[in-house]
């Protein structure tokens, strides 16, 4: 896999720039916001890369790796569906939900569909309790909501992905 | 100090503490235990965990007059915060008034121990806490008897996480107070662990390669309030109130931290009693409550079934056990036959009590009493070292701390630790030295020298002030002489002994001209590759330069607590060539193979003692465990020669030899071991019965040592010896020249023998930079061979952009005998 210095040499100069050289650890988050966006995931590789340009220790990387949720070690499809079940959601059919869900993509909680474009994720409350169901998409460059879904609409929202992934990658996000 | 005190009181009792106190430290200070998880004394306070919830209320002030509020009787009026207040993160303010025992307390503490509860798995019984567990402890003091929680919902995660190969974590009995990861990042400064993940998930991880990789790694089990972290060694082994404690010193470099052997009897071993463990035993002045991983894990040397515990006299070729009797009849037989030609070669690690007697003999006998060592320079540390009133913990603004030749972190690493702290209090630290280390960071000028130039960056701080240095030279010798105290400390980085005994000459010559001598707080250090190899020259023990040569002609060597022979060829062969060999130690050598009479020593846990440590602090060791065979003290030995030889010697009583020492030298005139064992309150108070304020590290109450005099501080006139001429560093058209380093793991005759740090351990490794490797035709991972006196070892290659060019490293002690800069041919292996 190529190296971040390599895929984004400008950006990680600027980013970099942001920053006083004794604070460019503060640099960590927008450095894994890129490696994420390289490969989908923040992998062993990337974190080392990371530690080695910050000059901090790999540990502490995997520590902020760890922290947030979105981001993820473990690769998984190019959209990774995140259905919310706290709850206050699950009192508005959450669960029923994210069962048509997984039947309606052929895959269960925590995996990919054969095609590589969809994981399946279980998330906390993502502050739409009031328009539940709700779900967002992550992908490389970042987060959509949907909130007030149904098998139906979910179905629309899936079938317009599809689409979008068949475009060459840089097209219209 | 001399600030103002704060007044308070904590339940009705009142307290007057240094402003910045916290509440927490202030209530101990009065008697009363404020239960703690995440809060450790030697740590910053986060206020993670909300144990130490107390009630807390301050007087009402008058917002116009700056005046208390006052009620009708004139009591201050006071202010109660709504909840309750964090007692680690809360600093007292004048006037305080602190409640831990009301019920609003007592009914926090029990619902915070109920919920730390609901996810851990209490398995106290197969803990290796249990028995000296705070979380244990503090839930039968304050803890609900019963949880509301569902004991099925606990959840439950990985129970033997090997973090690395010396420390274990038991992912479900962690309760994320953090206290290992702030030591980590705030004292040992090596974030090789860290947390992961949130809520209950949260868990501690480690990314480094090798796993946990910090020499001080052992710390965090002593101050984890539960079992979460465990060291290999102890995982297991056995049950805390099985074991006694016997105080000890470690012997594995010249700080001398003061530590515990853990023992109990074992029915494995037949009833014997053995060492479990090594803990850490509180003395601020040297290693506070903290220890290296070596001191912690190289102790298994004395278990080893390579102990000799029998005499030996060679007959028809091969060593025969025999009898103490006939052995030492043998040995004094031949002593009287060749007199004077007598060589006495002796190792750092033994006790002041057993260098004494041992250089009594030779000197009676009008030998030579040669120390086996690579470093010079303790005639003079005797003189102008650092003398009593001397503490590294608390130097700050206003001291120069210059560091030179010396890669601290691994040659003493407790000093590295304390140094460091002081530069962060403020002391001024110069580090001069050939190559990056791990104390660049904390100093505030770092000079780069060419191997072998030490004493030309020396030369710079010579008080007539040039006006031409080049910076930053020039600022750090505008520090240097600004200071008020000044101690200078040298190491062993790329010097052989001529280079060492240069250096130490220049150093001290420095400290005398600039006045830092016979204060405390002045002074030179060096950093000894041995626990007491400062006694060692004390007893009038020195190393020489030519010692093949001295062996080769001695008439009868003796040989104690050494082994030349496995550490060098030259030295095995002037051996073979020396006349009488008589070889005593604790294990099977290379040294003991060649012996005509060997005598089976005791190791140092085995008898009593005392050492001297680098900074010239005399600390006394007990006998932890029973000398197995029939091995006796070196003293005892080297006594019963002498009285063979109709002398008078003391063999039964370190204590009085101890006596005999203080009546011949005025540095150990005031010694003796009533003073070794005495103990005075230490801050922050260790060990009690509230293992959860400072962890498992031993209170001190066995001895905290006493500093030893120097001749400047004595006011003596001092005698110091010509400086040596230079040493020539070698340089040779077409050769390599290889300097060597010093490594805190590397693979020393005792440490050998402690398996569980094999995977640590230096290799024979030839480190370059990588246009050096390119100019003799090498490449990282590739073997080479190296020709040393003759003889070829092979040797692996890695590179280091750090490094200057032209010149390679080398660990010392790894089975290549290269002690001083030395030019090598050198080959790609065929
Ligand atoms: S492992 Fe121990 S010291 Fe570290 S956070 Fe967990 S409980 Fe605290
Ligand atoms: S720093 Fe030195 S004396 Fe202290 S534990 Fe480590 S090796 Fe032993
Ligand atoms: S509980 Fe689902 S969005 Fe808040
Ligand atoms: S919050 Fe005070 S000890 Fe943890």
């Amino acid at each position: 896999m190529k190296k971040l210095a390599e895929l984004y040499e400008d950006e990680i100069q600027v980013i970099l720039a942001k920053y006083p050289d004794e604070q460019k650890r503060s640099a960590v988050m927008p450095l894994l916001y890129l490696a994420q966006r390289a490969s989908g995931r923040i992998s062993q590789e990337a974190m080392q890369e990371i530690a080695e340009i910050l000059d901090i220790a790999i540990t502490d990387v995997a520590s902020i790796v760890g922290f947030y949720s979105l981001f993820h070690e473990e690769p998984g499809g190019r959209y990774r569906i995140q259905v919310c079940t706290d709850l206050p959601c699950a009192l508005r059919g959450a669960d029923a939900f994210l069962r048509q869900l997984c039947d309606l993509l052929g895959v269960e909680v925590g995996e990919t569909t054969a095609d590589g474009l969809f994981t399946i994720e279980e998330v906390k409350c993502l502050a739409a309790c009031h328009r539940a169901p709700v779900f967002q998409v992550q992908n490389g460059d970042g987060l959509e909501y949907h909130e007030n879904q149904t098998i139906d609409t979910a179905r629309l929202v899936i079938d317009e992905l599809r689409l979008r992934a068949q475009k060459p990658p840089g097209g219209a996000a | 100090m001399t600030d103002k005190l704060v007044h308070l009181t904590i339940d009705n009792i009142p307290v007057s503490v240094p402003p910045d106190t916290l509440v927490v430290d202030a209530a101990k200070q009065a008697g009363i235990n404020i239960p703690v998880f995440c809060y450790h004394p030697k740590l910053h306070p986060v206020g993670m965990c909300r144990m130490c919830l107390v009630e807390i209320g301050r007087p009402l002030l008058d917002r116009a007059s700056g005046e208390f509020v006052r009620d009708a009787d004139g009591a201050p009026k006071l202010q109660f915060s709504p909840k309750l207040e964090t007692a680690c993160t809360t600093p007292v303010t004048e006037g305080m008034v602190v409640i831990t025992n009301s019920q609003k307390v007592a009914d926090a503490r029990r619902e915070v121990l109920e919920f730390i509860l609901t996810s851990h798995p209490l398995d106290c019984p197969i803990c290796d806490k249990g028995g000296e567990c705070p979380l244990q402890n503090l839930t039968m003091e304050h803890g609900p008897g019963q949880s509301r929680f569902l004991f099925d919902e606990k959840m439950h995660l990985d129970k033997h996480v090997p973090l690395g190969e010396l420390i274990y974590l038991d992912r479900e009995r962690c309760i994320q107070c953090g206290r290992c990861v702030r030591f980590q990042n705030e004292v040992a400064d090596d974030p090789v662990i860290a947390f992961s993940q949130r809520g209950r998930a949260l868990e501690i991880i480690t990314q480094s390669t090798p796993g946990f990789d910090s020499i001080f790694s052992g710390n965090t089990t002593d101050i984890c309030p539960v079992g979460a972290l465990t060291t290999a060694d102890f995982r297991f082994a056995a049950r805390p109130w099985e074991l006694k404690a016997a105080a000890s010193i470690c012997q594995h470099c010249a700080v001398g931290c003061n530590i515990v052997f853990n023992v109990r009897r074992e029915a494995l071993q037949g009833g014997r009693m053995v060492i479990k463990r090594v803990m850490p035993r509180q003395n601020e002045q040297v290693n506070e409550i903290w220890i290296c991983d070596k001191g912690r894990f190289a102790y298994h040397y004395v278990e080893s079934p390579q102990r000799l515990t029998q005499p030996m006299i060679r007959k028809d070729g091969a060593l025969i056990e025999a009898e103490w009797d006939e052995a030492l009849d043998l040995v004094a037989k031949k002593l009287t036959a060749y007199g004077a030609s007598l060589v006495t070669l002796a190792g750092g690690r033994l006790s002041n009590e057993d260098l004494f007697n041992l250089y009594s003999l030779t000197h009676t006998q009008g030998g030579q009493a040669v120390l086996y060592s690579y470093m010079a320079g303790g005639d003079l540390t005797a003189q102008v070292g650092i003398p009593p009133q001397t503490d590294l913990g608390k130097l700050g603004a206003g001291c120069v701390i210059l560091v030179i030749a010396c890669d601290l972190h691994e040659e003493a690493p407790l000093w590295w630790l304390r140094i460091k702290a002081a530069a962060q209090r403020g002391a001024s630290l110069i580090v001069l030295n050939p190559r990056t280390t791990r104390l660049d960071r904390y100093a505030r000028h770092v000079i780069r020298y060419e191997y072998g130039a030490e004493l030309a960056a020396l030369s710079a701080f010579q008080p007539q002030s040039r006006g031409d240095l080049p910076e930053p030279v020039r600022s750090a010798v505008k520090t240097f002489q600004e200071a008020e105290n000044v101690i200078i400390l040298y190491g062993s980085e790329g010097l052989g002994l001529q280079e060492s005994k240069a250096l130490a000459h220049a150093c001290a010559g420095l400290l005398i001209k600039t006045y830092h001598i016979g204060r405390s707080n002045n002074g030179l250090v060096a950093a000894w590759h041995n626990a007491n190899l400062q006694g060692a020259w004390d007893m009038g023990f020195s190393p020489i330069n030519n010692l093949a040569e001295t062996l080769s002609k001695a008439g009868v060597t003796y040989v104690v607590a050494t082994d030349p022979a496995g550490d060098d060829p030259q030295l095995a062969e002037a051996l073979q060539h020396s006349g009488f060999l008589v070889v005593q130690d604790i294990l099977m050598t290379e040294t003991v193979k060649m012996a005509d009479v060997f005598l089976p020593a005791q190791a140092y846990m085995e008898r009593g003692g005392s050492y001297t440590s680098g900074e010239r602090r005399l600390q006394r060791f007990y006998p932890a465990v029973p000398p197995p065979g029939n091995t006796l003290p070196d003293f005892a030995i080297t006594a019963r020669i002498s009285q063979r030889l109709g002398r008078t010697a003391e063999e039964q009583s370190p204590a009085r030899i101890l006596l005999q020492i203080a009546a011949t030298n005025p540095a150990y005139a005031e010694m003796d071991y009533q003073l070794l064992a005495q103990v005075h309150e230490q801050q922050p108070l260790m060990g009690r019965h509230d293992l959860y304020y400072g962890g498992t590290t031993y209170e001190n109450r066995q001895g905290l040592g006493a500093h030893l005099s120097t001749a400047a501080s004595r006011v003596e006139p001092l005698n110091i010896p010509d400086a040596p001429p230079p040493p020539v560093f070698p340089v040779q058209e077409g050769l390599l020249t290889v300097v060597p380093t010093t490594r805190l793991y590397d693979r020393g005759s005792l440490l050998i023998h402690s398996n569980l740090l094999h995977q640590r351990l230096a290799h024979p490794t030839l480190t370059m930079h990588p246009k050096t490797a390119e100019a003799y035709q090498l490449s990282r991972g590739q073997t080479a061979v190296m020709l040393l006196e003759k003889t070829p070892y092979r040797v692996e290659i890695d590179l280091d952009e750090d490094l200057p060019h032209g010149i390679a490293l080398l660990p010392r002690s790894v089975g290549i005998p290269l002690n001083a800069p030395q030019a090598v041919k050198l080959r790609p292996e065929s």
